[in-house]
């Protein structure tokens, strides 16, 4: 392709690039050095470095970010190791059947968050499902606390994100040869060292990138939180963008807000650097 | 991995799945069953699963007032799209231009979405609806129009050049959502163009550009490009080549991404919650149904929750492989 020819086809989607990505984070780190209200965009005031200051001792920014943190550690590992053993079971049964399934994973794939988290949350309001079996298991009632919300949260996830590991790792084992199987069960091997020897060897690849794509998306975790704990400040159960949206339209403090999102956004570049070195690598040795 | 045979071993297996559906289904199906009943017997103390369905909760969320031939005019509603539907199916198959189809898509359904409320006073609800429809409509549209051809010119363009725009666009496409909601609010403040739709669009658009890029660069990498090239030797232009000869035989990767375009639009609720006052979509109107105005005890929300999954039900019904397709390439081409 000539360089002239490349320019056209890609300065539409680059000018939308730049005017809707490029400028606002120009502006956002303008803001960063200021103190500015929310609410009346008014009483700008130059403050240099004190909102980086600010936000780096801030005991609640960093209890946000450890809450982050746990919910990365805890569910990313579980719904990937979930979401691999539904996808072997499901790779067992027949194809007629099969279907069913698949269909259940899609409909909790598109469903929207915001939507989802109301459908789980519903579960545990009065009458709700959830407190009632929760009720007859242990004896109590369910009662909304830091702990019980936090654990709430985390379940959500699980039961929101686990069929995207399923139907990815599900495709990934159809592309598995059964040959490479043969071979092995012809030498001994059984299952499980099929498993461990042909099968996970053959998923891997796939699996970091999932995992990625879960911590990725983890750690922009707002929508569940925002519904769940219905941003009441005394569950203590803010992730870092539940706390950088608190700054900025509770607190109203929108030049702390700017300075932490870009913050957050040093995490977001790292966590995806893998996955940009790769694309990188794909695209420059590949032709 | 082969199929095991043992007798044991499948009754465990269907032991496993049999879990995995009753915990994956039961918030649907918990809320499917709550938006059907009346107040009194979703708050009832043991959970009921038998009783009495009525769709009130439904007409509440939709409707502002229950008109008395409300059967007549959902019939009519059905008939129209039904209509539409067939009409554009027989002038495809009749050879009719594409544009042409189309436009008696939208059109028809356009107009069907203007005449519901002359006919009956509907509620927040369905201008949430319509502003969904509208947003994701657009932003769709243009997305993939402009992430087609940048895709297609970075899948065929050797070296450096196009490795540094991928990556550059990728790099902001993972940046967090609130990082680009302040700044926006600040802008469409100072342009005086706070919740229009011109502004949710075009950020729309924006967000949705370094995946879309990515993966359609993917499905146009597979496409070899002696295909291209030789309609370019029988004097075609690039851009002629690519739309009579590559795009043909790229729909289905092309209508993969559109999809996946669609659930980010359909999805979003932080940026245009902080972007809009009034022309609010169903994922951000739907937390206008619980709190302050309506109890935690109502139902309504519980409509609400089913009538905004309902249109991606749809999508998935009809576009299932697609999805299907388009989440194993995002996942495996990495």
């Amino acid at each position: 392709m000539k360089n002239r020819e490349f320019a056209a086809f890609v300065a539409p989607s680059m000018l939308a690039l730049v005017v809707f990505t490029i400028i606002p984070l120009v502006v956002a780190f303008g803001l960063s050095f200021e103190s500015y209200d929310y609410w009346t965009l008014d009483a700008r005031v130059f403050v240099g470095f004190r909102n980086y200051v600010d936000i780096l001792t801030d005991s609640r920014f960093w209890d946000a970010f450890r809450f982050t943190l746990l919910i990365m550690a805890a569910v990313t590992p579980t719904e990937i190791f979930m979401g691999s053993v539904v996808a072997l079971l499901l790779d067992q049964i027949s194809k007629r059947v099969r279907g069913i399934f698949v269909a259940l994973a899609l409909t909790t794939y598109v469903s929207v968050p915001v939507v989802a988290s109301y459908m789980f949350r519903g579960l545990f309001y009065t009458g709700g499902l959830g407190n009632w079996l929760f009720a007859l298991l242990t004896g109590q009632n369910l009662f909304l606390d830091e702990t019980s919300v936090k654990i709430i949260l985390i379940i959500y996830q699980l039961w929101r994100d686990t069929p995207f590991v399923i139907l990815v790792v599900f495709a990934g084992l159809q592309s598995l040869p059964d040959e490479l199987l043969d071979q092995a069960a012809i030498d001994g091997a059984n299952r499980l060292v099929q498993l461990r020897y042909v099968a996970i060897p053959h998923l891997a690849p796939l699996l970091v990138l999932v995992a990625m794509t879960i911590l990725g998306a983890l750690y922009n975790i707002f929508d569940p939180i925002f519904v769940i704990t219905g941003m009441n400040p005394s569950y203590h159960a803010d992730s870092i963008m539940a706390y950088n949206w608190r700054t900025a339209t509770q607190f109203g403090q929108l030049g702390k807000a700017n300075a932490m999102a870009l913050l957050i956004t040093i995490g977001s570049i790292l966590l995806r650097f893998p996955f940009l070195y790769s694309t990188w690598r794909s695209q420059v040795e590949e032709r | 991995m082969r199929p095991i045979r043992n007798r044991f071993a499948k009754l465990l297996i269907y032991l496993g799945l049999a879990v995995y559906v009753v915990s994956t289904a039961m918030p649907f199906v918990w809320t499917l069953l709550q938006s059907l009943k009346t107040v009194r017997d979703a708050n009832s103390a043991v959970p009921l699963f038998i009783f009495e369905p009525t769709l009130e909760s439904y007409a509440k969320l939709w409707l502002l007032e229950t008109p008395e031939n409300l059967s007549l005019i959902l019939f009519g509603i059905l008939v129209a799209s039904l209509t539409v539907f067939f009409l554009a199916i027989f002038l495809s198959r009749h050879g009719a231009p594409q544009f042409i189809v189309v436009g008696v898509v939208v059109g028809g359904f356009a107009l069907i979405l203007w005449t519901i409320p002359q006919l009956m006073k509907m509620a927040d609800w369905y201008d949430f609806f319509t502003n969904t429809v509208i947003i994701t409509t657009c932003a769709v549209t243009i997305s993939i129009s402009l992430s087609a051809t940048a895709g297609y010119a970075i899948a065929r363009k050797r070296g450096v050049s196009g490795a540094i725009l991928l990556v550059v666009a990728l790099g902001l496409g993972s940046l967090p959502p609130m990082a680009f909601a302040m700044p926006y609010y600040q802008l469409s403040a100072m342009l005086q163009i706070q919740d229009s739709f011109i502004l949710v669009i075009a950020v729309m658009v924006g967000l949705q550009q370094p995946f879309s890029i990515w993966m359609l660069r993917g499905f146009f990498m597979e496409i070899p490009r002696d295909i291209d090239e030789s309609a370019m030797i029988d004097g075609a232009s690039r851009l002629r080549a690519f739309w009579s000869v590559v795009m043909p035989i790229s729909w289905p990767g092309v209508v993969a991404v559109a999809i996946l375009n669609v659930l980010g639009v359909y999805h979003n609720f932080l940026i245009i919650r902080v972007l809009t006052i009034l022309r609010w979509t169903l994922a951000v109107g739907i937390t206008k149904y619980v709190g302050s105005i309506y109890a935690a005890t109502d139902t309504v929300p519980f409509a609400a929750a089913v009538s905004a999954s309902l249109p991606l039900l749809i999508l998935v019904f009809f576009f299932q492989d697609q999805l299907v397709k388009g989440l194993g390439a995002g996942a495996v081409k990495g």
